[in-house]
């Protein structure tokens, strides 16, 4: 029940979350301050240093948040398209006006201070796809739904890739997300995954162990669906028996075949009595397997010949580096270097707030921005990171829960689209300080210092908090969207 | 579908923060490495250089001391961009060129940006001062010692240092790039007690270098530990006197006290002032000495390998008394040479002569007759059968044809042919073909050092102690055990009183050949010799010891083509035992007339 005097819905806003978000946005702010901090400058408040800047703009954003939680939601449905629309005249806009930033032209400087909109394209984007998701006949299954999420995604990824600014550009893929729980096939994320796999798979493990973790997935794959354990373990069997039975004949013929090739020829020759199998059985999903394993294996072979045969060697050499199997110290992997030594430095308790060495001596280049995740684990340890890790996914999690409370599609899609913006974020961000992502330098939400990224992720969360308040599952109020 | 859709995503967000947490465990609690990198991170260790150990004179003067001297360093990084720095004013507290200063400047910046260059070498402490009271942001000094040398004297004696090269540090984990390191006579040979131990300070540094201040308030640092003070056996004023005398000729003197195998002065002529060989002419100094045609680089007192000459005759004659083949009073003809074969010329002088006699006279003939029996005693076998090689062994016992174990890595051995060595030359030899040994002649080649201990041997009546020029090591009871060992000859003591005797008569007889030598109340014992050469003129040598009694000094002087004996090698060597023992010359005249006398070198002034 909606009361007169509380006609925006503060009564029901989620203050649990707000509160998770409050509390990263402080811990963000303390890592900024030891981030900066040096015995030299200790002792006296600089207004004008990072953590002042950032201070600042943690007011800002505290405006920005309580003029959002007072438009009604009503609005948000109706400038979705309109925002969209502005933001991105704004982001074409900065192509040829804006500023350029360590190579990318992506900054828009406004008197006093410089803005990425880039960042606020996120927002306008997640509340486009969100209208766009709801309307009535919005189906991801049909070629008009997938298009329309296509360019929705996809122009506004153009235009910054041209500006050269490939990490805010990656960050559009986190929709994923949403478009996954909004019903996009699972075969496209089975792909993906796949194609991802692979990709890594091909330059870690040896040709052999990767064929045989092929035809493991793909019958284990296909022993899910088609509950045929019995027939699955012949399988197997026979892929194993023959490929030796090969392997010792050309053993004997004087040897010159070495196992891989004979288990090649074993699996496609049962790649035959699968499609047999699938025939007489009328088990389709085998057929699409087969493909996907016929498929997997052209594109390993396409893999080798492009990185041997089409990549120059300093090409290849990123993508070794990428993969953690060749590392180039002096040059890029520099920053990840120093940053897996500060945070791995940090050991169970972290060395304590400002007496991190790495942090205080200024060994990661870029610490108080993308690499701000090194001062946690370097000051506060395993503990402490593992508390900052558990909060966000808590923070995730819980906006997740969110859109699955809302009982009109605009909210849930824009919930959504929100978690899986912070998802991403933090998990590559993260990872990419401990070695596990490649570096792609995008924010860690809350915590790199910047004042457009605050404020994005602010408007972000405070217009699902709102949303969420006027939910209207509860009062079931009509709403003429 | 939808719910299990939110659920999947739901552990898949899970999924990955647990992977992430996963990742954060193996990195900061697993895998201790990082630990490890972080503090290589932020530790500078910088070396601490200690001062070298000094070097003394027998008497406590300094022949080598160490004086502070300061590095100045760059990081070049550290140099404010904005504000750079005023590069006149560095050069000229630094006293070098503007275009030197930028040139090194530019040479360190090549080299590192963050870490430390030498940019210009040895500032004298007042430059340090001016230093520190200007601000350059970016260098420092580096606290280093450098040689300085009071006398200017003993160049070869003393050595050089220089910076490591590759090849050291490659083979000796002490040294690193910069350090310095004794490359000849006494600093290289007791580098390893000059030296002293590097020290080392830990600071904590930030990414770009600068200093923090020491970690863990310095319970790591080590503080360097001076080099040990070296005391010679080196006489310095004598020392000095003898290189004054050796001006404008090329030889070597060489001193020793008898008694204890301790090298008094050591001459190699030309020499050069040590001083030259340190600060930042260096170089340039040094690449002239390697030019210069009479090589003053070369320590010709131990490395040089000269044909004895007539002082040679002695040790013949100790031989040949020993093997009972000659007496004191056998007496030979000498009809101006000895006429067998090839012969052996000689000069004009009264025939014939006894030993004593033929010793002071230096009758080439009579040598010839103890040489050659000596060599063809049929007792030995005759001279193919073992009679040369009982007289090469011999010659060995006066610490001839090896070398004799001084405290001079470079010292070099000189030449004693063996039987075998003939035997290739000739199908069927005798003993007039080797009949130039018997004047120290021929094939024969010792170093200055190894006459000098002859000197020294004959004077102790027959043993020496292997001449040595270090007497004392700061903190040390005694020096190597070898040279407190009594090495004798095989020559018995009671043979050696009839050559001694001759040695007297040369400078105290009528018949000798070194008057010129004699001092009253010195009792000196010489032997000249005036050694042919194929270089041209006569090299002038002269061997002596005195007193006779309790000898005090035995000394050989060796000066190429300086002509007869008794020109120049014998004054020099008169002059040096007066100063020794007398403390004063009694004939400034003598000594400035030999400090005067220029040979001249055509032969070396060709070769360029």
């Amino acid at each position: 029940m909606r009361s007169a005097n509380d006609k925006l819905g503060w009564a029901r806003i989620d203050w649990k979350t707000i509160l998770l978000f409050v509390l990263l946005v402080f811990i963000g702010w303390l890592n900024i301050y030891a981030a900066v901090y040096n015995e030299a400058t200790a002792g006296s408040f600089e207004l004008s240093s990072k953590y002042g800047m950032q201070l600042i703009w943690i007011g800002i954003s505290t405006i920005a948040a309580i003029v959002i939680l007072l438009i009604d939601d009503i609005y948000y449905h109706q400038l979705a398209y309109p925002a969209y629309a502005l933001m991105f005249i704004v982001l074409v806009m900065t192509l040829f006006i804006g500023k350029e930033v360590n190579g990318a032209k992506s900054w828009l400087v406004l008197g006093p201070v410089s803005v990425q909109p880039a960042e606020f394209m996120k927002v306008a984007t997640a509340l486009a796809l969100a209208r766009f998701a709801s309307e009535y006949d919005f189906s991801l299954s049909k070629i008009k739904g997938l298009v329309g999420v296509g360019l929705i995604l996809l122009l506004p990824m153009a235009v910054i890739l041209i500006q050269n600014d490939m990490g805010s550009a990656l960050v559009y893929c986190s929709f994923f997300l949403m478009l996954f729980r909004e019903g996009l096939n699972p075969w496209v994320y089975y792909a993906i995954f796949l194609v991802v796999g692979l990709f890594v798979g091909s330059f870690l493990l040896s040709p052999t162990s990767l064929l045989i973790l092929l035809i493991l997935l793909f019958v284990v794959s296909q022993l899910l669906g088609n509950h045929n354990p019995k027939e699955s373990a012949i399988y197997l069997a026979s892929v194993g028996f023959l490929s030796m039975f090969i392997y010792g004949v050309s053993w004997l013929a004087g040897g010159a075949m070495d196992y891989y090739g004979a288990l090649l020829i074993a699996s496609l020759v049962m790649v035959v009595v699968a499609l047999v199998y699938a025939y007489r059985r009328k088990l389709s999903n085998i057929y699409l397997f087969v493909i996907m394993f016929v498929c997997s294996l052209l594109f390993l072979g396409a893999v080798d010949y492009v990185f041997n045969e089409v990549l120059q060697i300093h090409q290849q050499k990123r993508i070794l580096d990428l993969l953690g199997l060749e590392s180039d110290l002096k040059g890029w992997g520099y920053n990840v270097h120093q940053s897996k030594i500060a945070i791995g430095s940090g050991g169970l308790f972290g060395k304590g707030f400002l007496d991190g060495t790495q942090t205080k001596y200024d060994f990661i280049p870029e610490q108080s921005t993308d690499f701000i995740f090194c001062t946690v684990g370097e000051e506060w340890g395993f503990v402490g990171s593992v508390v900052v890790l558990a909060l966000f996914a808590l923070l995730i999690v819980r906006l997740m829960k969110m859109g699955e409370r809302q009982q009109e599609p605009f909210r849930r899609v824009y919930c959504y689209g929100v978690a899986g913006i912070f998802l991403f974020h933090t998990i590559i961000n993260v990872g990419m300080t401990i070695g596990l992502m490649p570096v792609i330098g995008i924010p860690l939400p809350m915590f790199s210092y910047g004042g457009s990224s605050l404020l994005a992720f602010t408007i972000l969360f405070f217009i699902a908090v709102r949303l969420d308040s006027q939910n209207s599952s509860i009062d079931t109020v009509y709403k003429p969207y | 579908m939808s719910d299990s859709r939110a659920n999947i995503l739901k552990w898949f967000v899970i999924g990955l923060f647990v992977v992430l947490g996963l990742r954060l465990f193996q990195i900061q609690i697993v895998d201790r490495s990082y630990r490890r990198a972080a503090e290589n991170n932020v530790l500078r260790y910088e070396v601490q250089h200690p001062p070298r150990g000094e070097i003394y004179d027998r008497n406590g003067e300094f022949l080598a001391q160490s004086v502070a001297s300061y590095d100045l360093m760059v990081v070049p990084r550290n140099i404010p961009k904005d504000r750079g720095f005023d590069t006149v004013a560095l050069a000229r507290i630094a006293g070098v060129s503007v275009e030197q200063l930028t040139r090194s400047l530019q040479a360190a910046k090549n080299y590192s940006h963050s870490r430390a260059s030498v940019v210009v070498r040895q500032l004298t402490t007042e430059a340090k001062l001016l230093f520190d009271e200007g601000s350059f942001d970016g260098f420092y000094t580096l606290f280093r010692t450098q040689r300085s040398y009071p006398r200017k004297i003993a160049g070869n004696l003393l050595g050089y240092i220089g910076q490591v090269n590759d090849k050291i540090i490659s083979r000796n984990p002490y040294y690193s790039r910069g350090d310095y390191i004794g490359y000849s006579g006494i600093e290289s040979a007791y580098e390893d007690i000059l030296r002293g131990e590097k020290g080392e300070k830990v600071s904590v540094v930030d990414v770009r270098g600068t200093v923090k201040g020491p970690y863990q308030d310095g319970i790591y640092d080590r503080a360097p530990v001076a080099g040990t003070p070296i005391t010679t056996t080196i006489d310095a004023p004598l020392q000095q006197f003898a290189e004054e005398l050796m001006e404008g000729k090329v030889g070597s003197i060489i001193a020793i006290e008898p008694s204890t195998g301790e090298i008094l002065v050591m001459v190699s002529s030309p020499t050069y002032d040590p001083d030259e060989l340190m600060g930042r002419d260096r170089g340039n100094n040094y690449v002239k000495m390697l030019d210069n045609p009479r090589q003053p680089l070369f320590n010709r007192a131990v490395m040089s390998s000269y044909p004895p000459g007539s002082t040679f005759k002695l040790v013949n004659g100790l031989i040949g008394l020993q093997e009972g083949v000659v007496t004191p009073n056998r007496r030979y003809p000498c009809e101006q040479g000895y006429h067998v074969g090839r012969g052996v010329k000689c000069h004009e002088h009264r025939s014939p002569l006894n030993l004593k006699e033929a010793t002071a006279n230096s009758c080439n003939a009579y040598f010839c007759y103890v040489f050659r029996d000596i060599l063809d005693n049929p007792t030995r076998g005759g001279v193919m059968k073992g009679g040369y090689d009982n007289w090469a062994k011999y010659v060995r016992s006066f610490g001839f044809g090896e070398k004799l174990g001084s405290d001079f890595a470079s010292e070099r051995g000189g030449f004693v042919p063996t039987s075998e060595f003939y035997d290739d030359y000739y199908p069927r030899w005798n003993s007039l073909t080797v009949i130039s040994m018997a004047i120290g002649q021929g094939e024969l080649g010792c170093s200055p050092l190894q006459m000098a201990n002859l000197a020294a041997t004959i004077a102790n009546r027959g043993y020496y102690y292997i001449p040595h020029v270090v007497k004392h090591i700061e903190g040390r009871d005694s020096l190597d055990s070898r040279f407190y060992e009594r090495h004798y000859t095989m020559v018995e003591e009671k043979h050696y009183e009839p050559i001694i005797d001759g040695m007297w008569g040369t400078v105290h007889r009528d018949i000798g050949t070194a008057g010129v030598a004699y001092v009253k109340g010195l009792d000196i014992c010489g032997k000249t010799g005036t050694a042919q050469n194929p270089h041209g003129k006569d090299h002038s040598t002269f061997l002596a010891f005195a007193p006779k009694d309790n000898p005090q000094i035995a000394i050989s002087v060796y000066v190429e083509n300086g002509g007869f004996g008794s020109s120049v090698a014998a004054p020099i060597a008169s002059l040096l035992i007066e100063q020794y023992i007398n403390g004063e010359v009694t004939r400034p005249e003598l000594a400035q007339y030999i400090k005067d006398m220029k040979i001249a070198y055509p032969n070396y002034e060709k070769r360029k």
